[in-house]
């Protein structure tokens, strides 16, 4: 791209850069890599028997011995894991859709749109996300249980298509800096705000977008608490409550756990990896700005 | 005017969510404040004591606010800096640049459940990693978690590991520089330092700004970590505010109780961000 | 050249997209139907448990053996998560739908009743069956299970806990296995000749740790509760002493080594891999499901057991104690179905049958009836370490949390207490007397708000 010809890095930057990622990565990755060694560890190899050496944290403890790949089946057999990953992606994308679209609609009508009561309006939506909600959660489950929602998906649901705070807020900030030129030109041709924002602002906003639609798929995927009050019924519950079945499962298995949250979390790095151009792209029309 | 009620189409999802999920919910909880609520019984009204018994009878609210407002002071700006630092280098044309994102980006993903475990086992105080590298280097390490003078900033320093979101929202903000202001400043003479005080972080304040509320709202509400590693402990040294919430509401019974902490906090972090707003015009740059 | 390479990776992201929005659509409608139930004809008795992983299975065959054995109810089990089962249980009863019941094994059942939360379970008896239960259930049983004369849970199976310990341990070290102590200094004694460290001083193997304020608190005759009165006692010379013992014996071994070592062990509650079992513990103070999980997993390691010996001036046969009891909410739509069930389970009508769903998970029965029960007696033959808690089990010196509404209050307090005291932050006088001063203030605090 033409930022290309700015950024170029000399080979000894570059190496330089490398060289401080690695450094920096370092502490990010090694906990990842502990899990994972644990996960095809058998019992025995983490946690030390008596007369065993005291520092079983040696970069050659990191290999597992004998590597127990069974950890993987049996983690896969505790729970229902097809079952979960279906009601779990189910949430995911309903939520994913519902929130993405909403909080584009409303944060536009914040970013772009003169009203009278709007910084008001937007404090109230920010003070919203400041109460904690452990106060707000029995009201609220009276009220989900009065419209006869309990026990159904429908709490999961049905909120995330009424916006999401966090989300209108980042947007709003992302909408409040693409210039209004573009806007005013398609105002004087005619357009309407509905026009505007759909054919022009949101095109140009893929980055902010595809970044709440990650986060809100990641929010609903690990989601257990919601699951866990909404849902009495075994056959509708979701892999993240299935990892918390695990965890209180107090066997100890440790192993089995880490194999469990590998599984858990690889297809949100899959995810992550594939979709990353998507978000971190920039705008294609660099030319007009500015 | 034609704008207001254009405004007030266009934000009429989440006014209508705001008024059917959230305001019953929220009236409810300050109305609770003022009365005794076991959770079961109805509430019977009791006026301001809740909040009298908490300002003057609580030596444990007043530990649990300044463990909370250390952890805010603390955890806020260090995640800001790392967050916005590693962005900058991670928007760098390099190759290999998207494993190195996902590598950053990791920590986030991973479930509190097991992060959690596995942050418990790296402090380990006997065979944990931190402190076997440290004993490599003959240094005896703290038992950290379980140790009160350490407790706390172990989990300060535990936050940054899950600084990926933030850079990720610093990422796609560093792609939305025109690259026509860095051209400007290049003709103008300025190197990669200056380019990067006098564009980058300009045109960056408004996702700063963003990160800065939600981190201090998100910091006021820290749980989790202290829920599953340290209940608390040890010796009330890692007593969050809304952990000693969750106490009061859940072990306790005491919802009223519990909701008038909530109305402290919620005002406490009104007041900060209403603030931080206020001073956000000098600051922040919107528009190209 | 890359800008190529970018749209086709683009063009693909957004097919997938497609498909996985068309891909939910679909998947909404192939969603899998609520479980089905095995007799869908019967009423249905909702009951929540915290049990897991094997113990879940246990469960789930005495809820079949219920099922099998009746025509009017189905018992449908679910498994909560431990840390978040109250929680659920507290919103469901809050938002006006409950199970029909719960097993409960934390401190809660006064907290409980005294909210107004369960079914008092005498009214759902006759008066003779009500007079039979207080005659033959277990001291400890009523103890928990009761509420200001009312009962709010039957158990089914109590927790007492002994000491374990390792014979071969104990020979090496040049201790006689049959002459365990009778006093507990002696038995600090012997847990300081096991010990054993390695050349940086570390602890490598504990002989004998002391711990946890509430076991040994009515060891040596010391009470958090006086019945008589009612009233919650503190500062008292026997709790003083406990938690002086205690501390004292913390900084002889040096909290930090303590806390060191135990930092290396798979201490989870009921983990197969318990310390005892690796050899890092020669004596350990546990529960009596240790002898289940030693026979499955460890069936060839040989060890006894024996009650925790008392100091001079203590009480014999003495320690804390919690069980699994069932409690009925308020509010549950079918209270008879739930009733039914936990005569059937906790043996209060039938004791020789329920006796075989107690040997199943190894906890201590309800009544001497039931110990008595001849499979129980078999089961006894085979673990003869499991008497020792039968031995235990009648005893009146056996304290429980005190049953007052602020009693988890109480618990926690006293864990914070016993934590300072522990680490040395506080004399134990020190601690004592601040908890004391902490809890008259709660009291004050609930009076005020008419509590």
């Amino acid at each position: 791209m033409n930022e290309n010809y700015l950024f170029r890095l000399s080979p000894r930057q570059r190496l330089m850069t490398h060289a401080v990622l690695l450094v920096l990565a370092v502490p990010y990755i090694l906990p990842l890599i502990w899990m994972l060694s644990t996960s095809l560890k058998s019992d025995l190899q983490i946690f030390p028997r008596e007369g065993s050496s005291l520092s079983p944290v040696s970069l050659a403890n990191l290999i597992p011995r004998p590597v127990q790949w069974r950890n993987y089946p049996d983690a896969l057999k505790t729970v229902p894991f097809s079952l979960y990953l279906q009601n779990t992606l189910l949430l995911c994308l309903l939520n994913v859709a519902g929130a993405v679209a909403s909080s584009a609609i409303v944060a536009y009508g914040f970013a772009r749109i003169r009203f009278r009561g709007r910084e008001p309006l937007f404090l109230l939506l920010l003070a919203t996300m400041a109460l904690p909600g452990q106060v707000t959660m029995i009201p609220t489950f009276a009220l989900f249980t009065k419209l006869g929602w309990y026990g159904t998906f429908l709490p999961l649901i049905v909120p995330a298509f009424f916006g999401n705070a966090f989300f209108i807020f980042l947007m709003r900030q992302f909408f409040m800096t693409l210039p209004e030129e573009l806007a005013e030109a398609a105002r004087i041709e005619g357009a309407g705000e509905w026009d505007i924002f759909w054919r022009i602002v949101l095109p140009l906003s893929k980055p902010v977008l595809a970044t709440c639609a990650l986060f809100q798929f990641l929010g609903s995927w690990n989601d257990f608490f919601g699951p866990l009050l909404y849902l009495n019924d075994p056959s509708r519950y979701t892999l993240a409550y299935g990892l918390q079945q695990f965890l209180s499962s107090y066997g100890g298995k440790y192993a089995q756990l880490m194999a469990a949250t590998t599984l858990f979390t690889l297809p949100v790095i899959l995810l992550f990896f594939l979709a990353q151009k998507t978000f971190i792209q920039g705008i294609a029309t660099t030319g007009s700005k500015g | 005017m034609q704008s207001n009620r254009i405004g007030y189409a266009f934000i009429s999802p989440w006014l209508a969510g705001f008024c059917i999920f959230t305001i019953f919910p929220f009236v409810a909880s300050i109305y609770l404040s003022f009365c005794r609520y076991d959770i079961i019984s109805p509430p019977v009204w009791v006026g301001f004591a809740n909040y009298d018994e908490l300002f003057r009878n609580d030596p444990r609210f007043w530990k649990a606010l300044w463990n909370t407002i250390y952890y805010a002071l603390a955890a806020v700006p260090l995640g800001i800096v790392t967050a916005f630092a590693l962005a900058l280098f991670l928007n760098l044309e390099v190759r290999g640049m998207s494993v190195y994102r996902t590598v950053f980006f990791l920590p986030s993903i991973v479930p509190a459940v097991a992060s959690t475990m596995i942050f418990m086992w790296i402090l380990n105080p006997q065979i944990g990693l931190i402190n076997s590298l440290l004993r490599k280097v003959g240094i005896e390490g703290p038992a950290w978690l379980n140790d009160s003078h350490w407790a706390m900033h172990s989990l300060i320093l535990m936050s940054l590991w899950g600084v990926g979101g933030a850079v990720i929202t610093y990422l796609a903000g560093l792609k939305d520089i025109p690259v026509s202001l860095y051209e400007a400043a290049v003709v103008d003479g300025a190197g990669p330092w200056a380019r990067t005080r006098h564009v980058t972080i300009p045109m960056m304040t408004p996702v700063i700004f963003f990160n800065l509320i939600m981190g201090i709202i998100g910091a006021f509400q820290t749980f989790t970590q202290a829920f599953i590693m340290t209940n608390g402990g040890p010796e009330d040294s890692t007593l969050f505010y809304a952990l000693y919430l969750f106490y009061r509401a859940w072990r306790y019974l005491d919802m009223g109780y519990a909701s008038a902490m909530a109305w402290v906090l919620f005002l406490l972090v009104t007041v900060v961000t209403a603030l931080v707003f206020r001073t956000h015009r000098k600051w922040v740059h919107y528009g190209g | 050249m890359a800008d190529r390479r970018y749209t086709a990776l683009r063009r693909a992201a957004i097919v997938l997209l497609n498909l996985l929005l068309v891909g939910t659509f679909i998947l909404i409608f192939a969603l899998p139907s609520p479980a089905q139930r095995a007799y869908p004809k019967r009423i249905p008795v909702r009951f929540w448990h915290m049990w897991s992983g094997e113990w879940k299975d246990v469960v789930d065959r005495i809820v079949q053996r219920f099922n099998d054995s009746q025509e009017k109810y189905e018992v449908v089990a679910l498994s909560v998560p431990g840390g978040s089962a109250d929680y659920k249980f507290l919103l469901s009863v809050a938002g006006g739908d409950p199970p029909d019941c719960m097993a409960q094994w934390n401190q809660v059942i006064p907290a409980w009743a005294d909210e107004q939360m369960l079914v008092p379970l005498d009214s759902l008896m006759t008066p003779q069956e009500w007079q039979d239960f207080q005659a033959t259930a277990y001291p400890v049983a009523l103890k928990i299970g009761c509420y200001k004369g009312r009962l709010y849970g039957v158990t089914t199976g109590i927790n007492i806990w002994a000491c374990y310990y390792r014979p071969d341990h104990l020979r090496a070290a040049g201790l006689d296995p049959d002459k365990f102590p009778t006093d507990l200094d002696e038995l600090w004694e012997w847990g300081q000749q096991l010990t054993r460290t390695d050349e940086s001083g570390a602890i490598t193997r504990m002989g004998f740790l002391p711990g946890w304020y509430s076991q040994y608190l009515p060891v040596f005759g010391g009470s958090l509760y006086d019945a008589q009165s009612g009233q919650v006692t503190i500062n008292t010379p026997a709790n003083l002493r406990a938690l002086a013992w205690l501390a004292g014996k913390q900084k002889e071994l040096g909290y930090e080594k303590v806390v060191r070592f135990q930092s290396m062990l798979n201490t989870g509650g009921f983990a197969t891999q318990w310390p005892f079992i690796s050899g890092q513990y020669s004596i350990a103070l546990e529960g009596q499901w240790r002898v289940e999980q030693l026979a499955k997993f460890a069936p060839d390691l040989e060890y006894r057991t024996a009650p925790i010996p008392p100091p001079k001036g203590g009480k014999a046969h003495a320690g804390w104690s919690n069980g699994n009891f069932m409690i009925i909410p308020k509010g549950a739509r079918q209270t008879q179905g739930a009733w039914e069930f936990i005569k059937f389970w906790s043996g209060v009508d039938k004791p020789e049958r329920a006796a075989e769903f107690y040997t199943w998970g190894g906890w201590l029965p309800l009544s001497s009836k039931i110990a008595q029960a001849p499979v129980y007696q078999d089961y006894l033959r085979k673990y003869p370490q499991f008497q020792t808690f039968l031995d235990v089990l009648p005893s009146e010196n056996i304290e429980v949390s005190p049953p007052v509404p602020f009693q988890v209050f109480l618990a926690d307090m006293t864990g914070r207490a016993d934590d300072f005291a522990m680490r040395g932050t506080k004399t134990p006088q020190q601690a004592l007397e601040d908890l004391e001063r902490e809890v008259a203030q709660e009291i004050a605090k609930r009076k005020r708000f008419g509590l």
